[in-house]
């Protein structure tokens, strides 16, 4: 049942997310000119936003304990955020800062947060199998526990995502797996990579439930990943569940977008964000002044976080040594 | 009082031979009941033969000889 | 302590490589019930090469799981538990199988650590089968330990007794940190495979621990300086027995190859001026070059002669017995080559 407050609340975090994404896109294009070099600036490497998946890590959150676990993919801010991972020790961490949540040493693609069991990879599907190990811990343990394993759809073609999923179903473990499908693998369009048209057919090859959610809505969302995460909790086993989002950006940024074409304009479109706030205004759940007041909101946490990042020193040189072993 | 072991039955085929595998112990040790002193195999089925009884004992057959089941394998004394 | 030392301990009972390493799991199960097994036919089967024998009887499937046939899904799966505080001992069958699963091992289960600024561990160990000599052929038959430790980020042990072998397995199982234990399927005293009479040796029934990254001298000498790993020591003491009284042999067994004890191999050839290396793994790009590389970093006069490495040379292995045996290092090999270094 969803209510009028958390209906607002779900905009508010999609809103810190966007907010959050448009932001960090800002400075890591800031210093890359004129000629954009992938590894200049204050923010160098390889930068994936969520922008348009907001939707999927909120509606999945809102269910989630803190104690719960979720391993991400390569495109993990919007899960993070969502979560509950720190927002400056993050952006400290993308921005390579000694204060950052591994001192520098992950990076935006390599998040881990103990304290919310919160860990990304940029290996596609390779967290799917860990969050089966992570459940496996709860379970033997006894624990009320689950673990998410968030990958997208172009990982469903990758074996680690069939191994985790037959074992999961096999143990019978607290694990539900979410397959964002925002339709493009970097430049592979899913209709010609994937053998199924929705993925959660793949569930009946597992002997699990499956579901695919269409519409890139928040509240639908939050709906079926409660039904998934309630069974899994309650000793019911694993659940296959294809979300259909859309990625607004490039796979990366930098990404010119050439093999979208008529598509990207059609995608923009179905941006969920001003879709919800029409909803919302329409339901009097928001106004124009809230919705003012909330992104301005959203802004100063981000630009604090930045600011953060900013000013926190550079990890020393030495630093490289440590933390290869415990 | 003196005790003989012997090559165990592993296979219904009496006629089969087993393979005496590894030694654990030397001929004139001490060993103890319940101590594994040698590793067996038929058909590539292995067993652990443990000794009956404490006191010395004396191999009666070497590593890696083909033995047939039932075949004393070594004494205790 | 040398292992030399160990053999003359009467009253102490002797088991198999693969007896050792299946005490050494059990005991630690049995102290701490986090500690639990994962591969495939490790249950009642025991392990493929016995490393799990008897462990199914005493704790039962729910601790020693025979896996199906998943290696990325269930050393994912081991990373994941280890991360969670649990301590789990994965199997992978043949070493050579890690095409299959590498990711999860020098990717994940490597790296987490490292990535996380030190604030996720991984206390798992990665147990699995080396080494060929019986014909196995190309794909069944490969070393590779300097394949992982090419990679930084886990500790890689391979022992060549049963002493080391119950040691080693209960310091890994301790360590939090990932432990590669590879154990060449000939020092394990197979029933079923040509053994060397090593591969049995007396084994102390409590736990105890052999530290990683500490070498042991197997054969103390001080003509020439041989050092090896895993099933070659074996090879390289029974040369050394055999020439005692014309060339003093001192054999070093690494028992760990990373992290490298490079203390022993300098303090060795120091004293000898002259080395042999034999590794049963490819020669080059490998284990061999990085123990040259040992000396020379620090000082190439402490050599009198060049270095003799006697390894497998760079082709996949064959399956043909006398084609096999023209690349392994053998025990002539390993003595004409310190017959040469002496001459040198």
């Amino acid at each position: 049942m969803v209510t009028d407050q958390m209906r607002l609340d779900f905009y508010k975090q999609m809103v810190r997310i966007r907010t959050y994404e448009e932001l960090i896109k800002r400075d890591y294009h800031a210093d890359k000119t004129p000629a954009w070099d992938i590894g200049a600036g204050l923010i160098p490497g390889e930068m994936h936003l969520s922008a348009g998946q907001e939707p999927v890590a909120v509606g999945l959150c809102a269910n989630l304990r803190d104690s719960d676990a979720i391993t991400a993919p390569h495109r993990p801010h919007h899960l993070a955020l969502a979560k509950g991972v720190d927002m400056k020790a993050m952006t400290a961490e993308i921005f390579g800062r000694a204060s950052g949540l591994s001192h520098g040493k992950g990076g935006h693609m390599h998040l881990f947060d103990p304290s919310q069991h919160f860990s990304c990879s940029g290996i596609i599907a390779e967290g799917l199998p860990v969050a089966v190990g992570q459940a496996m811990a709860f379970s033997r343990r006894k624990t009320e526990n689950i673990a998410v394993g968030v990958a997208g759809e172009g990982a469903t073609n990758q074996g680690a995502f069939h191994e985790a999923l037959n074992l999961a179903a096999e143990w019978k473990l607290p694990v539900v797996f979410v397959i964002e499908d925002n339709d493009w693998a970097i430049s592979v369009p899913k209709k010609v990579s994937t053998s199924v048209r929705d993925n959660s057919l793949r569930a009946a090859a597992y002997g699990i439930p499956g579901a695919r959610i269409e519409g890139n809505d928040v509240e639908k969302i939050y709906e079926a990943t409660k039904h998934a995460v309630d069974q899994a909790r309650a000793g019911g086993g694993p659940t296959l569940l294809e979300i259909h989002t859309v990625r607004l950006w490039g796979h990366f940024e930098g990404d010119a977008q050439a093999y979208r074409g008529a598509e990207l304009t059609a995608a923009e479109a179905m941006d969920p964000i001003p879709l919800y706030e029409t909803r919302l205004t329409a339901a009097n759940i928001l106004n124009k002044t809230s919705v003012a007041s909330i992104k301005l909101e959203a802004g100063k946490e981000v630009e604090a976080a930045i600011a953060f990042a900013k000013s926190s020193p550079e990890p020393l040189a030495s630093d490289t040594y440590q933390h290869v072993f415990a | 009082m003196s005790q003989t072991i012997e090559f165990p039955h592993l296979s219904k085929d009496e006629s089969a031979e087993g393979i005496l595998a590894t030694w654990f112990v030397k001929s004139g040790e001490q060993v103890k009941a319940k101590q594994v002193i040698a590793e067996v195999m038929v058909d590539k089925v292995s067993l652990d033969v443990e000794a009956p009884i404490d006191g010395t004992i004396t191999l009666l057959v070497q590593e890696e000889a083909s033995v047939r089941q039932g075949t004393p394998i070594a004494r205790i004394d | 302590m040398t292992t030399a030392t160990l053999k003359s301990e009467a009253g102490t009972r002797r088991l198999t490589t693969a007896k050792a390493i299946s005490e050494a799991i059990a005991q630690e199960m049995r102290a701490n019930q986090d500690v639990f097994v994962m591969g495939e036919d490790v249950g009642a089967y025991g392990g493929i090469f016995g490393s799990t024998g008897g462990l199914f009887d005493e704790f039962g499937a729910s601790r020693i799981i025979d896996t199906p046939i998943s290696e990325t899904g269930f050393i994912g799966a081991g990373i994941g538990a280890a991360v969670e505080g649990m301590r789990p001992i994965v199997e992978l069958m043949f070493v050579d199988f890690f095409g299959v699963c590498m990711d999860q091992i020098y990717n994940h289960m490597a790296k987490i650590h490292y990535e996380s600024g030190g604030n996720v561990k991984v206390p798992m160990v990665l147990m699995m089968a080396a080494g060929g000599g019986y014909s196995d052929g190309a794909q069944h038959s490969q070393c590779l330990w300097a394949t992982f430790a090419h990679m930084p980020g886990m500790k890689i042990v391979a022992p060549s007794n049963p002493y080391d072998a119950k040691g080693l397995m209960i310091s890994a199982i301790r360590d939090d940190n990932p432990v590669l234990f590879m154990f060449h399927k000939g020092v394990m005293g197979l029933p079923w495979m040509a053994k060397n009479p090593r591969s049995i040796g007396p084994v102390p029934e409590d736990p105890y621990v052999v530290p990683i990254g500490k070498a042991a001298i197997a054969h103390e000498g001080s003509d020439v300086t041989v050092v090896s790993i895993s099933l070659s020591v074996q090879h390289c003491l029974d040369v050394a027995e055999g020439l005692e009284g014309k060339i003093s042999v001192e054999v070093i067994d690494l028992r760990t190859i990373a992290p490298l004890d490079r203390d022993a191999i300098l303090a060795s050839v120091s004293k000898t001026g002259r080395l042999v290396i034999v590794d049963e793994d490819y020669k080059s790009f490998g284990l061999s070059g990085e123990i040259v590389a040992t000396i020379t970093d620090k000082d190439p006069k402490l050599l009198k002669a060049p270095v003799q490495r006697v390894c497998h040379p760079d082709v996949p292995i064959p399956y043909s017995r006398v084609l096999e045996y023209e690349a392994l290092p053998t025990r002539e090999k390993i003595q004409a080559a310190i017959h040469t270094v002496m001459k040198a």
